[in-house]
């Protein structure tokens, strides 16, 4: 049984960030669930609480209640796989949640950036809860491994973009299709260093949004109602020449209720430089059904804040 | 000159003699070129000059600014020819003190650099919020920009009623620039050396397409400076020079050429950040190059987390150093505990670096107080984007290489941080040439071997010889003293208060000797820095072994006025904010034994 929408506003900013980022609340999708554990936390209240992996001087995964003051929860476990990055919640309330480095890898070793946590809906616990293929070229001047989790409520599917193991001169990063119930890859794009995913439908075809660590461009690929892949990714529309730098790469893609497509934009040169002299900008596209393309509607830029 | 001596004024750079020549900043060329290298990139040319006054022909323009920022009103006026109705819509504008609001800084009233750049008809666009009744035949909408802010004031202006209709500030801003200002940005490209040497002739202005950054071709941006650019071009053949210039600082500040193609995607937009981090990776941060002067030999290149690494080091033919590098910046904050981040530099793309290179590193000569030349300097900076503002960070490094063998590895923080209670703990990493080394400590009189690895800290009792020595690194042919910093160096300084750990290197294990991931946390205030794991938990024997001299020097900055240090402030300079700074520089001096 679906759960009534209720607490958890899930913050999934910290991407290429930690300390800084100023979180973003995201209505959640009606699929996703709620962990129970956090009813139990002595004190907060799940109405007012969300996760986030972005507090400052606070690596892993947190539970915040912000209600004026804000209150922290870490339970143990969350420390264990350094800083993180994207957030994730499942129909049944399971967190997934993977490792980025902040500033420096000193916490977050290149062999763990491919694994995927889950925080148990039930106990709060964290563990591992897959291991995504590490390529064979990882190597130390990519500090990087998964940068993207996006959940697809119909399929129970839980897609992973990583650019593990990617140079200057080859592109080897993988979005990879994760089957939430067996724990199996059941798909998996290859050569493609893509970050941050959305999935919204276009003319009846639902389809997979991501932009790409390599360039402005923002891609899509159709997919079938188990989460497998059909047809090949194909250029959307681009970032490129918009907002204040020209150049953004897509952090994050969010859909809203009429199905358009709200882009995080920053700056990323797979490099360390500290998530607060990144400035976003977040664009706002939405399909042109008579022209049959994504047009831009507007542009806001933000800075964020420091400590 | 006290040995060591370095202040900024010493350092004459060359004359740039690497605009020519590919990557090498040197004369020498650079050897050899991965295949997926874009000579493009490589043949670019970054220029640094930090001067308003440029060229001859930009005096007068100068003298116009500084004059502007005399007056009590402080905004260049427009131009471009203006009829009457649109030189009144200027005054009225320059009237209202919400379109004046940021032509002086908002905390001293000092002027900031402002200039109409155009007045136009108003359209009924720009009026959408406009409530008052109007005839939009006497609407004009006026765009000034300021050069301090980079942002653009903008005033709808009624003539008939001759009253403001809505004034606004659009931060992070640049409208489109007057016909004069594109006539300076050409002629600032035909008379740059770079530009004619590209294009093997001194072009004619005609020769320029358009300079607006409007136009699809030559867009460009100065994302990093914040300065107001536009790029010229210049078209030959199916390629195109794009000449970034800065009309802020009236510069060029680079070339690169672009494929113009008919078909296919465009070429992405050249700006100057892309201009410099395609140039520093293509061209330092995959390839060793040569450095050969002055009887020293070596190869550098930028790495991915350690800085700026020299390698194959010797002087007269004798090896010297297998490598040097910067691992670590540790930065530690005393007001919160716990607090503060331990930094890589390195390369701006595929790095572990948390400040990346700003520009391509700098070979200049090194001179004495009598302006005679005694060695050179290897130099490269790091910087945040954000830098001088608070928690970000400029770091420099420097290799000074003397004409007596000498040399000294340094480094400097040039702030600003988080706050006022940093300590900076660079940890350099020195690898001796040679497999026969033995290590000795000046104390009681004497130079005492030490047998085993080891660290110490230098303190306010250690011992030094009557030169300032404080150990010894010998082989069985040359040997060096090495002189820790004790503020003697006039650079600045004020002393390393060093740990010095020696390790031994050994054949198929790696310590240190590829590039390092971070090698320990920030805010460890005693000797746990990260060469310690090198050391402990059982110390090797380092009698005749080859050596690593690890040395973390610890700085505290100081914001207070006089006394600033590890510390940089933004000051107006010609109505622009320009960054003073106070670098605490820290390293040691090496001295032959045998000089």
């Amino acid at each position: 049984m679906i759960k009534p929408l209720i607490i958890i506003v899930v913050v999934s900013l910290s991407m290429l960030s930690g300390c800084g980022d100023k979180p973003i609340a995201e209505h959640m999708p009606t699929c996703k669930g709620s962990p129970s554990f956090v009813k139990r936390i002595a004190g907060f209240s799940a109405a007012k609480s969300y996760f986030s992996t972005s507090e400052i001087k606070r690596m892993g995964l947190v539970l915040v209640e912000n209600d004026g003051s804000p209150r922290y929860y870490q339970h143990p476990s969350w420390k264990a796989a350094g800083w993180l990055s994207p957030i994730q919640l499942d129909v049944a309330g399971n967190v997934f949640t993977a490792p980025a480095p902040f500033i420096n890898v000193h916490d977050n070793p290149v062999t763990k950036q491919n694994t995927v946590y889950k925080v148990d809906a039930t106990t709060g616990e964290m563990s591992e809860f897959m291991q995504l293929p590490l390529p064979d070229s990882l190597n130390g001047n990519n500090p990087y491994g998964i940068l993207g989790l996006l959940y697809y409520c119909e399929g129970n599917i839980l897609y992973a973009s990583s650019i593990a193991g990617s140079d200057r001169h080859t592109e080897r990063g993988s979005i990879y299709a994760i089957d939430l119930k067996t724990k199996k890859i059941i798909d998996r794009l290859p050569a493609i260093d893509a970050i941050g995913m959305g999935i919204t439908y276009v003319t009846g075809e639902r389809r997979l949004f991501f932009g790409t660590g390599r360039n402005s461009s923002v891609y899509s690929i159709a997919i079938r109602s188990d989460g497998t892949f059909k047809g090949k990714p194909e250029v959307s529309f681009s970032l490129d020449g918009l907002g204040l730098r020209g150049d953004d790469k897509v952090r994050r893609i969010r859909t809203d209720a009429q199905g358009n497509l709200i882009v995080y934009g920053i700056e990323f040169n797979y490099n360390l430089i500290a998530p607060r002299e990144k400035p976003e900008s977040v664009y706002y596209f939405r399909f042109d059904d008579q022209g049959k393309r994504w047009a831009l509607q507007s542009i806001d830029s933000k800075t964020t804040p420091t400590e | 000159m006290r040995p060591g001596r370095t202040t900024e004024s010493k350092l004459c750079i060359l004359l740039l003699a690497f605009l020519f020549s590919g990557c090498n900043n040197d004369k020498a060329p650079a050897v050899t070129r991965l295949p997926a290298y874009d000579n493009d990139v490589l043949q670019s040319v970054l220029k640094a000059t930090d001067s308003l006054q440029t060229f001859p022909f930009t005096a007068g323009r100068v003298a116009e600014i500084r004059q502007a920022l005399q007056q009590p009103m402080p905004v260049m006026l427009c131009k471009d020819s203006l009829d009457a109705s649109q030189s009144l819509a200027q005054i009225i504008a320059l009237n209202d003190t919400r379109f004046t609001h940021f032509v002086r800084d908002s905390v001293t009233g000092e002027p900031l650099r402002n200039e109409i750049f155009g007045v136009y008809p108003a359209r009924q666009s720009d009026l959408t919020t406009v409530k008052e009744q109007y005839d939009l035949k006497n609407v004009f909408r006026i765009e000034m920009y300021n050069y301090a802010l980079n942002g653009t004031s903008i005033a709808l202006v009624d003539i008939l009623q001759q009253k403001v209709l809505a004034s606004f500030f659009i931060a992070q801003a640049q409208p489109d620039i007057p016909a004069y200002l594109k006539t300076l940005a050409i002629r600032i490209a035909t008379e740059s050396l770079e530009v004619q040497a590209a294009l093997g002739v001194k072009p004619g202005e005609a020769d320029a397409l358009m300079a607006s950054t409007k136009t699809s071709l030559n867009r460009s941006r100065c994302e990093r400076s914040h300065h107001l650019c536009v790029a010229p071009t210049f078209v030959k053949g199916d390629k195109a020079l794009w000449a970034i210039v800065d009309l802020t600082d009236q510069r060029l500040t680079g070339v690169r050429w672009t494929n113009v193609g008919t078909t296919g995607p465009a070429s992405p937009m050249l700006t100057e950040k892309r201009l410099q981090d395609d140039k520093i990776t293509g061209c330092y941060c995959e390839l060793d190059q040569p450095l050969n002067r002055n009887g020293w030999d070596m190869k550098y290149m930028l790495t991915s987390s350690d800085g700026l690494r020299i390698s194959d080091v010797s002087f007269n033919g004798r090896p010297v150093l297998r490598s040097a590098k910067l691992v670590d910046w540790h930065v530690s904050y005393s007001g919160t505990d716990g607090f503060g981040y331990s930094d890589a530099v390195g390369c701006p793309y595929f790095s572990q670096a948390a400040v990346v290179a700003w520009e391509a590193p700098q070979v200049s000569e090194l001179k004495d107080d009598h302006d005679k030349t005694v060695g050179f300097t290897l130099e490269q900076t790091f910087r945040s984007e954000g830098w001088p503002t608070a928690c970000n960070y400029n770091y420099r490094q420097r290799y000074e290489f003397y004409n007596d063998g000498r040399f000294r590895i340094a480094c400097a923080s040039i702030g600003r941080g988080c706050g006022n209670t940093g300590t900076y703990r660079p940890v350099f990493r020195i690898a001796f040439a040679g497999d026969q080394n033995n290590f000795y400590e000046y104390n009681e009189n004497k130079w005492m071997q030490w047998p085993t690895e080891r660290w110490q800290q230098q303190g306010s009792l250690t011992s030094y010889t009557t030169e300032g020595f404080q150990y010894k690194i010998a082989s069985p042919q040359t040997g060096y003293f090495i002189e820790p910093g004790r503020g003697q160096f006039d650079d600045g300084g004020r002393g390393d208060f060093a740990f010095v750990y020696i390790t031994k290197f050994a054949t198929g294990r790696d310590e240190g000797e590829n590039d390092l991931v971070t090698i320990g946390p920030c805010c460890n205030v005693d000797y746990h820095q990260g060469p310690e794991k090198f050391i402990e938990p059982q110390p090797e024997n380092i009698e005749n072994a080859s050596l690593v001299i690890w040395y973390v020097a610890q700085m505290k900055n100081d914001d207070r006025k006089g006394n600033e240090y590890c510390w940089a402030e933004s000051v107006l300079k010609d109505g622009v904010y320009v960054t003073k700074t106070y670098p605490c520089f820290s390293g040691p001096l090496f001295i032959p034994a045998n000089r």
